[in-house]
């Protein structure tokens, strides 16, 4: 097997007495574009949360790159969704994707003329160079996500974990998103998204996890993304939508 | 001094029940602040009327009455308390300041707009103005007969309201867009709700004191929302702990020679703890039981497995 | 120095050590929480003084802070059962401790000169009546000193957090990913919170500290497009409000605290004014419409 840039085994997270998440084994190889996709309350966004430490789990362990998260922050970066931030607060477009930097800096350590710039060119990949220095608050939900896709563009990562990247997304953001995340795997980096859209993960997933409290069917889309497995994950009476799949 | 002294002295009668009125209808109307997820409003209402009782008293006084009849002083905080949450709503609807900050803003000048009237009333020639320093704290034992006829009408006023008024209250609380398609019109529902929680939060300042009042109007809910679980019987369960704990706590801080307001918030205190450790359904010890039984239960699953 | 001067230096120096943790208080939304802090000062203070017998002992400021935190805490605490909706845990915790401290006051401690009326209000002239003098010469009041290392603690603490203070305020998720440590950082900055309010409030009252605390900072949300900014009309505001405040109650012989907490209220409405005065010309919708043209949006 090639090396993993993430790979999750027996993860179990349960939310007070319900068990959001059973016993959840995941690998993504390097260079992998994995879609989670499962619907509401299948966990996607618990299984996000929990790979990257911030819920924390009953079982099971996480490692990206053959190591904890503690020791390679550097190298995964995380695109959470638009509504996760504050629109209200009162920092630049500029300022907030400056933030990406701050991981590397140490306590004494402030962002100079590099970072500045690496921000700059972050921006430029996402198309809003020109609103570096408005607030968040005069920006769109889509300009929003991609400001959010910009700040983990900065940190450099090997490995994009996103969180629903499309949602609530206008049709002008979405086409500068998923041109970044071309970008993204041409360049060899790996990505994580989670999706609602089984549409989204046809277009844009070589690799694919279906999700619903536990895993259905993990790895490339070929060999997971079936009508079955689908009709699995969903319940029966949404399986005529996906006619177009394979058997 | 006995038990039966409590219930036949005309002083501690007055005390006792003056008090447990203003428990039951700060812990009736407290529920709306609550289920509104504006419980602290209270404490601003509070703090805010202390520059009105003030300004009544000196309108009273300049017309030759007396500055710290209850009908002045209800007046008086009543009209500065709904002011003061208007002045908090609109910073919220018009900037981007939010209902914490906004609060905090609109007590604090309230309540120094009242130090200011105060260190003028005290240094001034104003007859009665003994004892005007006590709304800040309160003093159950100063209630006179006329005080409880005031606040019998003023709560009778308030619980008549509630009655009128439930369903679009509750509605409202509920599901504010539903009650607007409705055909409601939620800011003369919002006026009405936060007007009568200003009226109930303030009729009890002459008794426990404007530092306190907030948890007269947060805590009774608090506690009945860990028993209940329609608005109906949360509004009889927390009017039911108010006008208990503040009568337990008027009758304990008489035999204990204690101030009322502080002894009736403990008590009060007291209840919530039961509530949140005991009530059947939501209790803390159950629920932390009944999930470690669910991580259990997976992890045998997943070794079994 | 002459007492004016020293009263005058002091209410600025309280002003401005109170408002820079503000502004991240505000950021929090935990406005309220510093209301509920303030309160639990007193039964800090008298327990503080129950063990220790002295007014002056530094106990008393770090029993108050203690007392302080557990509020922050405990709130944080029950509104994590899940069993409580909207601000209600903020509200439940702080005056059961203050019925304490009262009660504490009224049974253990009638003998002490604890007046419950000046912890609630505060006396600036009173704090500011000590001075220090060397070789004769009086070099201001004892309390200015104190409020001065307060100020110093306070700007150590943002010089040297501030980069990871912002970047946790603004996402704490993202900001502890990175390795931030956004919930330690979150929790000294209260406990931070909670010293400058236990020292500013012998100078300003329970009540009135929290104008102190909150209020410059939400006059500078108003006006600011970034954190940079927030600070520097946090403290304008600030030193500002206190000086106008000041003269106010000093030519009127108001108390000091409560004239500053009017001014700072008057201050506040009046930028709301203004800013929404222009806001109404400009349009917050045509700032967002010409955000989308500059970026040749469809």
């Amino acid at each position: 097997m090639t090396e993993a840039a993430c790979r999750v085994s027996g993860l179990s997270v349960v939310y007070r007495t319900d068990a959001v998440l059973v016993d959840v084994d995941l690998t993504v190889p390097v260079g992998a574009v994995m879609g989670v996709v499962g619907p509401n309350g299948a966990g996607k966004s618990t299984l996000v949360k929990a790979m990257l430490g911030l819920v924390r789990p009953l079982t099971g362990t996480v490692e990206f790159f053959g190591r904890s998260l503690g020791e390679v922050r550097a190298r995964v970066g995380y695109v959470p969704q638009s509504s996760a931030i504050e629109a209200d607060f009162p920092i630049t477009v500029h300022d907030a994707v400056l933030t990406g930097t701050y991981g590397e800096l140490g306590w004494w350590g402030r962002p100079r003329r590099a970072e500045h710039h690496r921000a700059d060119q972050a921006l430029d990949r996402v198309g809003l160079v020109e609103l570096g220095r408005r607030p968040i608050g005069e920006l769109s939900g889509g300009q929003r996500q991609r400001v959010l896709l910009a700040r983990a563009l900065v940190q450099d990562p090997a490995l994009f974990v996103l969180d629903e990247p499309f949602q609530g997304v206008d049709a002008h953001s979405q086409r500068a998103i998923a041109d970044v995340l071309e970008e993204l795997r041409s360049d060899g980096r790996t990505v994580l998204a989670v999706h609602h859209d089984l549409a989204t993960v046809q277009e844009h997933c070589d690799h694919v996890t279906l999700l619903n409290r536990h895993v259905i069917a993990s790895g490339p889309r070929a060999e997971v993304f079936t009508r079955d497995a689908v009709r699995t994950t969903y319940g029966a009476a949404t399986s005529d939508e996906f006619g177009g799949l394979p058997a | 001094m006995t038990v039966l002294d409590l219930f036949t002295d005309h002083t501690y009668r007055t005390v006792i029940a003056g008090t447990s009125l203003v428990g039951l209808v700060a812990g009736a109307w407290g529920v709306f602040a609550y289920l509104r997820k504006q419980s602290l409003i209270s404490d601003v209402v509070a703090h805010a009327a202390l520059p009105g009782t003030l300004v009544a008293f000196l309108v009273a006084v300049g017309l030759g009455l007396d500055g710290r009849a209850m009908p002045a002083l209800v007046v008086g905080a009543v009209v500065s308390g709904v002011l003061a949450v208007a002045a908090t709503h609109a910073i919220i609807r018009c900037s981007r300041v939010r209902a914490d900050a906004a609060m905090a803003v609109v007590l604090t000048t309230f309540f120094g707009a009242g130090m200011l009237l105060l260190r003028h009333i005290t240094d001034g020639p104003y007859p009665g103005k003994g004892g005007i320093q006590g709304y800040l704290f309160g003093d159950a034992s100063t209630l006179t007969l006329a005080d409880l006829r005031a606040i019998l009408v003023v709560c009778g006023a308030a619980l008549l309201v509630l009655v009128l008024c439930f369903k679009e209250i509750s509605h409202r609380a509920f599901d504010a867009e539903h009650s607007a398609i409705g055909g409601r019109d939620g800011r003369l529902v919002d006026a009405v709700t936060f007007a009568t929680i200003a009226v109930a939060t303030v009729i009890g300042i002459k008794a426990v004191g404007l530092v306190l009042m907030v948890a007269f109007v947060i805590t009774p809910p608090a506690a009945a929302r860990q028993w209940t679980r329609s608005v109906r019987s949360m509004t009889v369960l927390s009017a039911t702990f108010g006008a208990m704990s503040s009568g337990i706590g008027a009758a304990l801080s008489i035999v204990w020679a204690l101030p009322t307001g502080p002894v009736v918030v403990l008590v009060l205190f007291v209840i919530l703890v039961v509530s949140l450790v005991a009530a059947p359904r939501r209790s803390i010890v159950v629920r932390a039981l009944a999930r470690r039984r669910a991580r259990r239960a997976l992890r045998e699953s997943l070794v079994a497995a | 120095m002459s007492f004016v001067v020293g009263a005058g230096l002091l209410a600025v120096v309280t002003a401005v050590a109170c408002a820079l943790p503000g502004m991240f208080v505000v950021l929090r939304r935990d406005s309220m929480l510093v209301d509920a802090m303030s309160h639990a000062v007193l039964p800090g203070i008298v327990v503080g003084y129950l063990i220790t017998h002295d007014l002056r002992s530094p106990v008393l400021v770090i029993g108050a802070a203690v007392a302080g935190l557990l509020v922050v805490l405990g709130s944080e605490h029950l509104a994590r059962t899940g069993l409580l909706t909207g601000d209600a845990p903020q509200g439940l915790v702080f005056p059961a401790l203050f019925s304490i401290g009262v009660v504490l006051v009224s049974t253990r401690a009638t003998n002490v000169h604890l007046d419950t009326h000046a912890v609630l209000v505060g006396d600036l002239n009173l704090a500011a009546f000590e001075h220090l003098s060397v070789s004769g010469v009086s070099i201001g009041p004892r309390y200015l000193y104190v409020m001065l290392a307060v100020l110093l603690l306070v700007v150590v603490f943002l010089a040297a957090t501030w980069p990871r203070l912002v970047a946790s305020t603004f996402d704490a998720p993202h900001a502890t990913l990175l390795g931030l440590r956004a919930p330690t950082l979150g929790t000294a900055l209260m406990f931070l919170v909670a010293v400058t309010v236990t020292a500013g409030f012998h100078a300003a009252g329970a009540v009135l500290v929290v104008a102190l605390v909150v209020v410059p900072g939400a006059t500078a949300l108003l006006l600011a497009r970034s954190v940079s900014g927030m600070l520097v009309w946090t403290v304008v505001v600030a030193v500002a409000g206190a000086v106008a405040g000041f003269v106010v109650a000093y030519l009127t012989d108001a108390p000091t605290s409560a004239a500053m907490a009017v001014l700072y209220g008057a201050v506040f409405a009046v930028v709301l004014a203004v800013v929404r005065g222009r806001g109404r010309r400009q349009g917050g919708a045509r700032g967002r419409l010409r955000a989308l043209v500059a970026t040749g949006h469809d």
